[in-house]
């Protein structure tokens, strides 16, 4: 896990790169990559290209970046772990390459050599890269499918920036901060900056699965190498297990390779532990995967004692089951306030959550660690979250409404008129009819934070205007379902795997996670392991259940944490806010985030918007 | 592939002014690329010229009125010899280039100069520029002004800046240049520009309220204004308020062949504008070896690097940067320079090669797909 930084001056009128400039976008990272730094320029003083990195396979300089091919045509500086790199590095060497370090990263820049931007399809893990090819003079930027690993740019023009935050390349002193509509409106319907947009009008995020080539003319549109949509299309159902026994064993295996893979590393891997399914899968899988005993840790707040909201009971249970070393981290209301500037500048982009991330990863790099397992993607893998069952049938029941013309506006006009909100009612029911009969509104109305109507009490008129213009927001949505997956299962789990997995938790654990310089895996977050569930899923034999996750550990977890609620990794952020004044009261000056029933994530969007603007 | 572009213009050859020498160069251009098979420029106003047109290059005369020539460039475009282009040289053309484009099917090359694209226009009009393929913008300040308020892919908006000319080179002896305009002994600062009161936030009223102070410091000191427009007497009306006759000299509309002179009689060209797409004078003048000031809220930041090569100066601090500068008149971005180190500087970036380079790079986008998205995945 590390941070990348070029800066190439692709214009023929561009001056050539400022050095200085490479060096503060590249520091503004340090926390990414305390182990080491790196830089490289080109002859021609058109490029630069940095990288501050955690040293996690192949702990030797001889693994430094940014590293140079042999012939010294291509230069790699890469962000992430490539978890299959063993095996492709196997193959290489039977191709006759050489190798000079054990590291996953020159294995990236051999097969590079060997085949190009194909190469990408070989590559199971997590990444964002930036690649240097002095044989066809252009620049590669991409990331993985999933969008694990962030990886910005910016193009004035004359010069693309590139990094793996948003505020590093701000950091830089010549990207605009004139601020982007889409991406101010987008956080506010969603919780989170929806990608490609960011906050800024001229940062925009390689979207995930895709690549970018920069030459002399600039910026290519980005080209999609794979994506979660064409992954559950292409699933041969056919091929899926039969009966439940099959299901479950190749589920099993499936899962367990994925947990072997992401347990590569050179240094010791913990885990975050909550009473949830997913991360005590992770956990238990990791034992059968013969790790153990590893380091866990999970949170507890004086606020949650007896509460069904207490982790730490069914944790402390979990740990035993599988005798992890486990250690329960205690955060009272004065550590939140304490932390709190220090988590607000962390944050890369505004987003609702990523509190808790940032507390368990704090707990995790005190405990020495540098690599930590996350049971996140499990519920979009699984069907999970209530929108499995929730959009498929609203969908069914408002198409023919839903397209009566003027119904849903004669609905919003009746919501208003009647006071509706003022009674405690969900200003989501307004926008049902309109909303609910495609898979692209239903989507919004789950998982809206605000609805588009509500955004000028808090953007103003021009700017939501703007800002809903430039954003398409079904279309956004619908973007996700490109190619159609296939089922409504699938459906659903490409939307939330290509919205809230992707610009909310994946995003939050990577700004959370990095200020304590440590690395996040995601095992249930990977392609490979996505091919193998999708077929059962677009079977239908899967259920939309996480049943199957329980049962994937030899040793199972204990009854307790099967049927438990599904809470999430909860902070008591609400009883926070309410109860002192602190620097996230900007929510009061706004009536309708005041009036009692407000969803504290609507309070919470609106603070966080005015910190990260002020 | 060959590529046909009918040229949508304001004026291109006959005209006077940055944009018609800016649509001079694009079309010189294009007429020497191989790609390139011809390029019918239709201008919406043209003063009879003597310049000769490239080959390849057929510029009709201009129509009597907008709804005229919104026909003939729609009878071009119906033509069975279809074009492969729309080249649309201003952004109020885009509704007329979007018909032709959807009668021809041919995608629409936009070009955006300066102040037009700056702020949003209707609403009608942005929808009609956003149906533009390509975009090049003038300089980096007029694409980030555009992208504002335009809903279109950044990654089409292309930076295409100004050329300088050849004729615009340094010569030592600028002592007999300053004698061929009377300004023997004199310390010189030049403004060429048009005088229009469209076009104030050029900043000559600026440079003349500060005369006083800079002369505090800086003795035989004279504000050359070259250039003639209907602002011309509110400038004359100034300097006689100011008391400062003995000081400004209007020099009127300078012929094209004896700028290169003006530029070099000059110490300093100055030109504190807060409206400039680009500004191809602060080119010229660099390419004559001398020194330039220029605003530093527009897209003057291009010609001059950033400052690496002129000063970029607010208001507040014009009179001391020009009393810095003609104490120190060779020291620029922090290094001293020669005349010719101006010029090598000034051509290596804004040169007609790297210009010509520039427009094969943007033509190549419809050479290689000429669709929605004609950018070539590389």
């Amino acid at each position: 896990m590390c941070g990348v930084a070029a800066i190439f001056a692709f214009h023929f009128s561009a001056p050539p790169v400022d050095r200085n400039e490479l060096i503060r976008i590249r520091d503004a990272m340090t926390v990414r990559g305390p182990d080491a730094k790196g830089e490289w320029y080109s002859e021609d003083g058109r490029l630069a290209i940095g990288h501050r990195r955690l040293s996690i396979i192949d702990l030797s300089d001889q693994a430094a970046q940014p590293m140079v091919s042999s012939d010294r045509n291509v230069v790699l500086s890469f962000n992430g772990e490539i978890y299959n790199h063993a095996a492709l590095r196997k193959s290489l060497e039977e191709n006759g390459q050489e190798f000079r370090s054990r590291s996953d990263t020159e294995v990236i820049l051999h097969l590079y050599e060997l085949k190009g931007e194909a190469m990408l399809d070989d590559l199971r893990g997590m990444f964002a890269l930036v690649l240097w090819d002095k044989k066809r003079r252009s620049m590669l930027l991409a990331r993985d499918p999933y969008g694990i690993k962030p990886l910005y740019y910016a193009n004035d023009g004359w010069s693309v920036r590139v990094g793996s935050q948003v505020k590093a390349l701000l950091a830089g002193g010549r990207v605009s901060r004139q601020t982007d509509p889409a991406g101010r409106a987008g956080f506010f319907l969603f919780g989170s900056v929806p990608e490609p947009y960011t906050s800024f009008q001229e940062i925009r995020s390689v979207p995930a699965g895709s690549f970018i080539r920069i030459d002399e003319r600039g910026p290519s549109a980005p080209v999609v190498w794979k994506c979660v949509s064409r992954i559950y299309a292409d699933a041969e159902v056919e091929n899926a297990p039969a009966d439940a026994s099959e299901v479950k064993e190749a589920v099993r295996t499936a899962l367990l390779d994925s947990v072997k893979h992401h347990l590569v590393s050179d240094v010791p891997v913990g885990a975050f532990l909550s009473s949830g399914i997913d991360s005590s899968a992770v956990v238990g899988l990791t034992r059968d995967a013969g790790e153990y005993p590893i380091e866990t840790m999970t949170l507890a707040f004086p606020e949650f004692v007896d509460h069904m909201h207490d982790e730490s009971r069914i944790a402390g249970q979990t740990a035993r089951t599988y005798g992890t070393r486990h250690t329960t981290h205690r955060v009272s209301e004065a550590d939140f306030h304490n932390q709190l500037p220090n988590i607000l500048e962390a944050m890369d982009q505004p987003s609702i959550d990523g509190i808790n991330t940032w507390m368990v990863s704090k707990a995790a790099s005190d405990s020495g660690l540098k690599v930590c397992l996350s049971g996140l993607g499990g519920d979009e893998l699984f069907g999970g979250y209530p929108s499995f069952r929730d959009i498929p049938k609203w969908v069914r029941g408002m198409r023919i409404p839903s397209h009566v013309p003027l119904l849903g506006t004669a609905c919003r006009f009746g919501f208003d008129l009647l006071g509706l909100e003022s009674f405690g009612v969900s200003p989501k029911a307004a926008g049902f009819v309109t909303y609910a009969g495609t898979y692209s509104g239903a989507y919004l109305l789950r998982r809206g934070l605000f609805m588009p109507w509500e955004l000028p009490g808090i953007l103003g008129e021009d700017a939501t205007r703007e800002g809903l213009r430039r954003l398409q927001l079904l279309e956004h949505i619908g973007e996700s379902l490109r190619p159609d997956p296939g089922t409504a299962f699938a459906r659903v789990a490409c939307m939330e795997s290509s919205i809230y997995l992707r610009n909310q938790l994946l995003r939050d654990a990577d700004w959370a996670g990095m200020a304590h310089s440590l690395e996040i895996r995601v095992p249930l977050v990977d392609t490979t392991l996505l091919g193998n569930i999708a077929p059962i899923a677009n079977s239908g034999r899967l259920g939309i259940s996480k049943r199957v996750l329980v049962s994937a550990p030899t040793t199972p977890f204990g009854d307790d944490v099967a049927t438990r609620r599904k809470t999430g990794f909860t902070v008591p952020i609400e009883a926070w806010m309410s109860s002192s004044r602190n620097i996230l009261d900007a929510w009061r000056r706004v009536p309708s985030l005041t009036r009692s029933g407000c969803h504290w994530a609507r309070r919470l969007a609106y603070a966080v918007h005015f910190q990260s603007v002020a | 592939m060959s590529v046909r572009i009918l040229a949508l213009v304001g004026d291109a050859f006959g005209g006077k002014g940055g944009i018609s020498q800016y649509n001079r160069d694009l079309i010189s251009a294009w007429s020497a690329l191989g790609m390139v098979k011809q390029v019918v420029v239709l201008p919406r106003f043209a003063s009879p010229s003597s310049l000769s047109v490239p080959e390849k290059v057929v510029q009709h005369p201009p129509a009597g009125s907008a709804l005229l020539y919104s026909l003939r460039a729609i009878k071009h475009a119906v033509r069975r010899d279809r074009f492969d282009v729309v080249f649309c040289g201003h952004l109020h053309m885009m509704p007329l280039a979007v018909i032709i484009s959807k009668l021809s099917g041919a995608p629409i090359w936009l070009q955006v100069h300066g102040i037009e694209a700056w702020s949003k226009p209707s609403d009608f009009v942005r929808w009609c520029g956003e149906k533009a393929v390509l975009v090049t913008a003038v300089s980096r300040h007029t694409r980030r002004q555009f992208l504002r308020w335009a809903s279109i892919d950044p990654n089409r908006v292309l930076v295409l800046p100004n050329t300088v000319g050849e004729q615009f080179v340094p010569d030592e002896d600028r002592i007999s240049a300053k004698k061929k305009y009377g300004l023997t002994g004199k310390r010189v600062l030049l403004t060429v520009s048009r005088l229009a009161k469209s076009e104030r936030y050029k900043g000559h009223d600026r440079i003349i309220r500060n005369l006083p102070k800079i002369m505090e410091k800086v003795g035989n000191l004279i504000y050359v204004i070259a250039g003639d427009g209907d602002m011309r007497c509110e400038l004359e009306e100034l300097v006689r308020y100011e008391k400062l006759e003995d000081f400004v000299v209007f020099m009127g509309q300078i012929e094209n062949s004896k700028l290169p002179t003006m530029y070099r009689a000059a110490d300093i060209f100055v030109m504190p504008s807060s409206g400039e797409g680009f500004g191809i004078v602060f080119l010229e003048a660099l390419a004559c070896g001398t020194p330039v000031i220029a605003g530093n809220s527009d897209g003057a930041g291009d010609p001059l690097h950033d400052g690496n090569l002129g000063v970029l100066s607010d208001a507040q601090e014009l009179p001391v940067e020009i009393h810095r500068l003609l104490s120190s008149p060779r020291c620029i971005g922090g290094s001293r320079t020669s005349d010719r180190e101006l010029e090598r500087s000034t051509r290596r970036y804004f040169g007609r090669a790297v210009f010509d380079d520039l427009v094969k790079k943007a033509t190549e986008w419809f050479e290689y797909a000429p669709c929605s998205d004609p950018r070539p995945n590389s």
